[in-house]
Protein backbone atom coordinates (compact mmCIF):
# COMPACT_ATOMS: atom_id res chain seq x y z
CA UNK A 1 0.00 0.00 0.00
CA UNK A 2 2.85 2.14 0.74
CA UNK A 3 4.29 1.52 -2.31
CA UNK A 4 0.97 2.25 -4.57
CA UNK A 5 0.83 5.78 -2.56
CA UNK A 6 4.29 6.66 -3.61
CA UNK A 7 3.51 6.14 -7.11
CA UNK A 8 0.24 8.00 -7.16
CA UNK A 9 1.53 10.85 -5.68
CA UNK A 10 4.78 10.81 -8.04
CA UNK A 11 2.05 10.65 -10.81
CA UNK A 12 0.28 13.72 -9.54
CA UNK A 13 3.70 15.57 -9.12
CA UNK A 14 4.49 14.74 -12.84
CA UNK A 15 1.41 15.82 -14.14
CA UNK A 16 1.30 19.03 -12.17
CA UNK A 17 5.20 19.75 -13.43
CA UNK A 18 3.94 19.30 -16.65
CA UNK A 19 1.02 20.84 -16.61
CA UNK A 20 3.00 24.18 -15.48
CA UNK A 21 5.53 23.91 -18.29
CA UNK A 22 2.75 23.38 -20.25
CA UNK A 23 1.02 26.75 -18.95
CA UNK A 24 4.45 28.82 -19.52
CA UNK A 25 4.83 27.23 -23.66
CA UNK A 26 1.36 27.78 -24.73
CA UNK A 27 0.55 31.51 -25.60
CA UNK A 28 -2.81 32.44 -25.38
CA UNK A 29 -5.10 32.18 -22.42
CA UNK A 30 -7.81 30.13 -22.96
CA UNK A 31 -5.33 26.94 -24.24
CA UNK A 32 -2.99 28.24 -20.61
CA UNK A 33 -5.97 27.61 -18.76
CA UNK A 34 -6.82 24.36 -20.15
CA UNK A 35 -3.47 23.44 -19.52
CA UNK A 36 -3.91 23.85 -15.80
CA UNK A 37 -7.25 21.99 -14.98
CA UNK A 38 -5.23 18.51 -14.85
CA UNK A 39 -3.55 20.37 -12.06
CA UNK A 40 -6.64 20.53 -9.61
CA UNK A 41 -8.53 17.86 -11.17
CA UNK A 42 -5.63 15.01 -12.00
CA UNK A 43 -2.57 15.90 -10.06
CA UNK A 44 -4.70 16.81 -6.97
CA UNK A 45 -6.94 13.23 -6.73
CA UNK A 46 -3.72 11.36 -7.36
CA UNK A 47 -1.56 12.99 -4.09
CA UNK A 48 -4.29 13.08 -2.36
CA UNK A 49 -5.49 9.22 -2.68
CA UNK A 50 -1.45 8.58 -2.89
CA UNK A 51 -0.90 9.83 0.42
CA UNK A 52 -4.70 8.29 2.00
CA UNK A 53 -3.00 5.18 0.78
CA UNK A 54 -0.08 5.73 3.04
CA UNK A 55 -1.91 6.99 5.89
CA UNK A 56 -4.40 4.63 6.08
CA UNK A 57 -8.04 4.87 7.83
CA UNK A 58 -8.36 7.90 9.89
CA UNK A 59 -8.87 11.44 10.99
CA UNK A 60 -5.77 11.97 8.28
CA UNK A 61 -7.53 10.30 5.76
CA UNK A 62 -10.76 12.25 5.46
CA UNK A 63 -8.96 15.76 6.00
CA UNK A 64 -6.67 14.36 2.88
CA UNK A 65 -9.92 13.80 0.86
CA UNK A 66 -11.58 16.88 1.72
CA UNK A 67 -8.74 19.15 0.41
CA UNK A 68 -8.83 17.24 -2.74
CA UNK A 69 -12.60 17.73 -3.23
CA UNK A 70 -12.19 20.88 -2.61
CA UNK A 71 -9.10 21.78 -4.84
CA UNK A 72 -11.06 19.50 -7.39
CA UNK A 73 -14.39 21.54 -7.46
CA UNK A 74 -12.92 25.00 -6.96
CA UNK A 75 -10.34 24.23 -9.46
CA UNK A 76 -12.63 24.34 -13.16
CA UNK A 77 -14.94 27.06 -11.01
CA UNK A 78 -12.21 29.47 -11.21
CA UNK A 79 -11.16 28.39 -14.70
CA UNK A 80 -14.59 28.94 -15.66
CA UNK A 81 -14.71 32.46 -14.08
CA UNK A 82 -11.46 33.38 -15.65
CA UNK A 83 -11.72 32.48 -19.38
CA UNK A 84 -15.32 34.40 -19.03
CA UNK A 85 -13.23 37.14 -18.53
CA UNK A 86 -10.51 36.60 -20.54
CA UNK A 87 -13.85 36.50 -23.37
CA UNK A 88 -15.20 39.43 -22.35
CA UNK A 89 -11.76 41.61 -22.58
CA UNK A 90 -11.52 40.21 -25.93
CA UNK A 91 -14.90 41.27 -27.01
CA UNK A 92 -14.37 44.56 -25.49
CA UNK A 93 -11.10 45.51 -27.10
CA UNK B 1 14.99 12.16 3.16
CA UNK B 2 12.09 9.99 2.27
CA UNK B 3 9.84 9.49 -0.82
CA UNK B 4 7.57 12.15 0.07
CA UNK B 5 9.86 14.93 0.57
CA UNK B 6 11.77 14.29 -2.15
CA UNK B 7 8.21 14.60 -4.38
CA UNK B 8 7.69 18.16 -2.75
CA UNK B 9 11.50 19.16 -3.73
CA UNK B 10 10.63 18.38 -6.81
CA UNK B 11 6.69 19.70 -7.18
CA UNK B 12 8.10 23.10 -5.36
CA UNK B 13 10.39 24.62 -7.49
CA UNK B 14 8.86 22.62 -11.06
CA UNK B 15 5.25 24.21 -9.86
CA UNK B 16 6.12 27.50 -8.87
CA UNK B 17 8.75 29.02 -11.10
CA UNK B 18 6.41 28.44 -14.40
CA UNK B 19 3.63 30.23 -11.74
CA UNK B 20 5.68 32.69 -10.92
CA UNK B 21 6.79 33.11 -14.98
CA UNK B 22 2.79 33.43 -15.34
CA UNK B 23 2.66 36.12 -13.12
CA UNK B 24 5.52 38.28 -14.34
CA UNK B 25 4.22 38.64 -17.84
CA UNK B 26 0.91 39.84 -19.71
CA UNK B 27 -1.93 41.62 -18.93
CA UNK B 28 -3.79 40.98 -15.91
CA UNK B 29 -6.20 38.70 -16.65
CA UNK B 30 -2.80 36.02 -17.71
CA UNK B 31 -1.34 37.06 -14.63
CA UNK B 32 -4.16 35.34 -13.10
CA UNK B 33 -4.04 32.19 -14.35
CA UNK B 34 -0.42 32.70 -12.66
CA UNK B 35 -1.96 33.06 -8.86
CA UNK B 36 -4.53 30.17 -9.89
CA UNK B 37 -1.42 27.80 -10.53
CA UNK B 38 0.49 28.96 -7.35
CA UNK B 39 -2.41 28.04 -5.12
CA UNK B 40 -3.07 24.43 -6.36
CA UNK B 41 0.39 24.08 -6.57
CA UNK B 42 1.12 25.15 -2.99
CA UNK B 43 -1.49 23.35 -1.81
CA UNK B 44 -0.25 19.73 -3.08
CA UNK B 45 3.10 20.81 -2.11
CA UNK B 46 1.45 21.12 1.35
CA UNK B 47 -0.22 18.22 1.72
CA UNK B 48 3.13 16.52 0.51
CA UNK B 49 4.86 17.97 3.38
CA UNK B 50 2.60 17.75 6.23
CA UNK B 51 2.66 13.62 5.03
CA UNK B 52 6.59 13.71 4.06
CA UNK B 53 7.22 14.87 7.90
CA UNK B 54 4.73 12.79 10.23
CA UNK B 55 2.82 16.32 11.32
CA UNK B 56 -0.76 15.42 9.99
CA UNK B 57 -1.94 17.99 12.19
CA UNK B 58 -0.36 20.76 9.95
CA UNK B 59 -3.11 19.57 7.12
CA UNK B 60 -5.43 22.49 8.25
CA UNK B 61 -3.08 24.58 6.17
CA UNK B 62 -4.12 23.47 2.48
CA UNK B 63 -7.59 22.82 3.80
CA UNK B 64 -7.13 26.63 4.60
CA UNK B 65 -5.26 27.67 1.92
CA UNK B 66 -7.77 25.65 -1.15
CA UNK B 67 -10.52 28.20 0.55
CA UNK B 68 -8.89 31.34 0.60
CA UNK B 69 -7.28 30.89 -2.61
CA UNK B 70 -10.63 30.58 -4.43
CA UNK B 71 -12.04 33.25 -2.89
CA UNK B 72 -9.40 35.55 -3.26
CA UNK B 73 -9.29 34.43 -7.01
CA UNK B 74 -13.02 35.35 -7.32
CA UNK B 75 -12.37 38.48 -5.84
CA UNK B 76 -9.97 39.32 -8.47
CA UNK B 77 -12.09 37.90 -11.13
CA UNK B 78 -14.68 40.50 -9.81
CA UNK B 79 -12.68 43.58 -9.59
CA UNK B 80 -10.95 43.09 -12.79
CA UNK B 81 -14.59 42.61 -14.44
CA UNK B 82 -14.97 46.66 -14.01
CA UNK B 83 -18.37 46.17 -14.21
CA UNK B 84 -21.38 44.29 -12.40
Amino acid sequence: MSVAGAVLVWLGVAVTVLSAVAAVVLESIIPRLHALTPVTVLAGPLVGVGLALRSGWSLTTATLLLVTLLLAVTGPALGAVTARLADRDAHDA
Amino acid sequence: MNTLLLAAVVVVPGGLVPAMVLLGRGDAVERLVGLELMGAVVVLALMIVAIGFGQPQYLIAPVVLVVLSWAGTLVFTRLLGGRP
